[in-house]
């Protein structure tokens, strides 16, 4: 494991990869904290920047932007109660309320501190995780990596909001489809290409990302008509920060909740599909009731151990995503969904190998994930009254420049104005889905997973001689499953009791 | 039976599961395929039979009955964008970046209610201008700039 330190920190220590931090959290900093846009957009708009660098440090700038689009996001949502991500909703509770009482430039560093605290946390956790759960991945055969990505694909269901199960399956499904367009991986006969060569190499990760995110996102702006008496307010909140001093009592207060938010955000992270928003959300649930019935009262209202709570972990359930992404490869969010895109863009396969194989990217990014956290807190909190003003750019120009960025990146990455036309069309489609309240993020893991999934189920059948017998044989895949199967329909039984029971209250009440 | 959003979406969605079902007979089996237990059509045929399934429960058991309201929407513009993007895509090439670009932009932000001509080209053309020399010189991704009947 030294050696493994030693080489990240050799490979995280350059120049240029210090200088793609700096730039990474910056920039992640900066459209995070546009309302609208989240860490998925704006990995997915640096991903044509990266494909341009070498593996680590392309790696290295998109977990940057990833960390500084976090960090943007809770800013958004302290300063003008606008979560640019579903994860910072939980600080717009006692952030905002902060802000309003002239405790703006307070309520940043609290988020500030708690953020780094949350992140090196989780990355001290991930280092210890990490390399002993790639050496038990090792032993994994293809009938269980099949059964992990099934795994992984049930797990958002689990997570799926209130009687939002059924449609994240549907969108799950919907994006295993997409994965099925282009040339079949072994055979090499073209499947749903409708005779167009354009399509005879699949649809890129990219395009499909760009235009259900960021191009979607900017539309569903452009429809929504900009409130501009709303931006008056949030240009002047952006302006008037106060000061940024946290005194003795208040640091007193997050001392415990930091480091306990950390650890259970980070486990969180670590289970496929659940992610930052659970994370937050579940952790300001807990403080709320630890704080006791005369703390509790403040939640809500500015309280400091609320905006310490979800600050801590939803940065530590970021890391936490990535243990099953380096070590399985399996992402567990939509965002290392992206992630895991980009790296196989490269021709790295994550999983248990990435630790044995390709070491360098491996430890420079769990390395970079704690300069990350430093550089976001010395060098993006003093700057952030230069950052929001951001905030102050009119939408008539910023919307604008968003598509362009858009449709640019996935031009400059094929060269073909086809893809340009085929974003049109999905981002069209994603907008449409988007008003019917239908979820992105399970398109984007089954489009990941899809193609994969097929390759490891093919392989697995392969070794067993047609067979299918595997999926009941051997142990592991059958556990495997048998969560699997759980996932999916505990949720779905769970919501169906429910109802009967009201449907069952509600018949007997009248009586 | 109400019309809601997850209603529509689901019809929506049945459709394309349904036309996906369809074109998978136009994926070719190769001879020795036939009696195979995995073929290029299997996961379609699993992904159209659990897509058609999903959609007819969504759309037999919405989650929310909440109606669509296009209410304060303003779909026009949005549709207007679409067509510009995809205006962009066709002439990105003939016109060359900087002037496509510039276009694109500028007409993008007037549609948003920009009306100074002056902003429109003080915001637009530097900024294109400067994008290209940074993709150009920076990073070495080369797009032509200019109009196809002004190239050498």
């Amino acid at each position: 494991m030294i050696d493994g330190i030693l080489i990240g920190l050799a490979t995280a220590f350059t120049l240029q990869n210090i200088a793609f931090v700096l730039m990474g959290c910056l920039v992640g900093t900066f459209i995070g904290m546009l309302p609208g846009l989240g860490p998925m957009s704006a990995i997915a708009l640096m991903i044509p920047i990266a494909a341009s660098l070498d593996p680590s440090a392309g790696i290295i700038l998109m977990a940057a932007v990833y960390y500084g689009a976090i960090f943007g996001g809770s800013t958004s949502s302290i300063l003008i109660n606008a979560p640019g991500v579903a994860s910072t909703v939980a600080t717009s509770f006692d952030g905002y309320p902060m802000a309003k009482s002239g405790k703006a430039g307070k309520a940043l560093a609290i988020a500030a501190y708690s953020s780094f605290c949350g992140g090196v946390i989780g990355a001290i956790l991930l280092l210890i995780a990490a390399p002993y759960l790639a050496s038990v991945s090792l032993s994994f055969q293809s009938t269980d990596y099949f059964a992990l990505m099934v795994l992984g694909l049930s797990a958002v269901a689990a997570f799926a909001g209130k009687g939002e199960v059924l449609k994240a399956l549907l969108m799950t499904v919907v994006g295993l489809m997409l994965s099925t367009v282009g040339t079949d991986q072994t055979v090499g006969v073209p499947r749903f290409t409708l005779g167009m060569l354009d399509l005879v190499d699949g649809i890129s990760f990219l395009l499909l990302v760009m235009a259900t995110f960021a191009l979607s996102e900017a539309l569903m702006a452009i429809i929504k008509k900009v409130d501009e008496s709303k931006r008056d307010e949030e240009r002047k909140a952006a302006a008037e920060l106060g000061s940024m001093a946290i005194s003795k009592e208040e640091v007193k207060e997050m001392l415990p909740v930091v480091p306990r938010t950390s650890v259970l955000g980070f486990i969180i992270g670590v289970l496929p599909g659940a992610g930052a928003t659970i994370a937050s959300f579940l952790a300001y649930g807990t403080e709320q009731r630890l704080a006791g019935s005369e703390k509790g009262k403040e939640f809500g209202k500015g309280s400091v151990r609320g905006l310490a709570a979800p600050e801590s972990a939803n940065n530590a359930a970021a890391t936490g995503s990535f243990v099953p992404l380096l070590t399985l490869g399996i992402p567990g969010s939509g965002t290392t969904a992206i992630m895991l895109g980009a790296l196989i863009g490269y021709g790295i396969q994550p999983g248990p190998r990435l630790y044995i194989d390709q070491p360098d990217v491996f430890w420079s990014v769990i390395i970079s994930m704690w300069l990350g956290n430093i550089v976001l807190l010395i060098l993006n909190l003093p700057l952030i009254p230069y950052i929001a003003r951001v905030l102050a750019i009119p939408a008539r120009f910023l919307l604008p420049l968003i598509l362009f960025f858009s449709l640019i990146g996935v031009y400059f990455v094929s060269f073909n104005t086809f893809d340009i036309q085929l974003m049109v069309l999905f981002g069209l489609a994603a907008t449409i889905l988007r008003l019917l309240n239908f979820p992105m993020a399970p398109m984007i893991l089954g489009f990941i997973l899809g193609g994969m999934m097929e390759e490891n189920l093919r392989r697995a059948l392969l070794i067993n001689n047609d067979s299918w017998s595997f999926l009941w044989e051997r142990p592991l895949t059958f556990t495997i499953l048998l969560i699997a199967a759980l996932c999916l329909f505990v949720p779905m039984l769970s919501g169906f009791w429910q109802k009967r029971k009201l449907a069952k209250a509600g018949h007997v009440s009248p009586d | 039976m109400t019309l809601s959003r997850d209603r529509i979406g689901g019809v929506l969605l049945l459709l394309f599961c349904g036309i996906y079902a369809l074109k998978i007979g136009d994926i070719r089996l190769l001879p020795f395929q036939a009696n195979q237990a995995f073929t290029p059509r299997t996961i379609p045929e699993v992904l159209a039979v659990l897509g058609v399934g999903l959609s007819l429960l969504v759309v037999i058991f919405p989650s929310d009955n909440e109606n669509l309201s296009l209410r304060g929407l303003n779909w026009p513009l949005g549709l207007a964008f679409l067509v510009l993007m995809s205006a962009y895509g066709f002439t990105v090439r003939p016109l060359g970046f900087l002037l496509a670009t510039s276009l694109f932009l500028m007409i993008g932000f007037a549609m948003l209610g920009e009306r100074s001509p002056a902003k429109l080209l003080l915001v637009a053309v530097p900024l294109v201008v400067a994008f290209w020399v940074l993709m150009n010189y920076g990073l070495s991704v080369f797009i032509e700039p200019l109009p196809a009947f002004l190239r050498g």
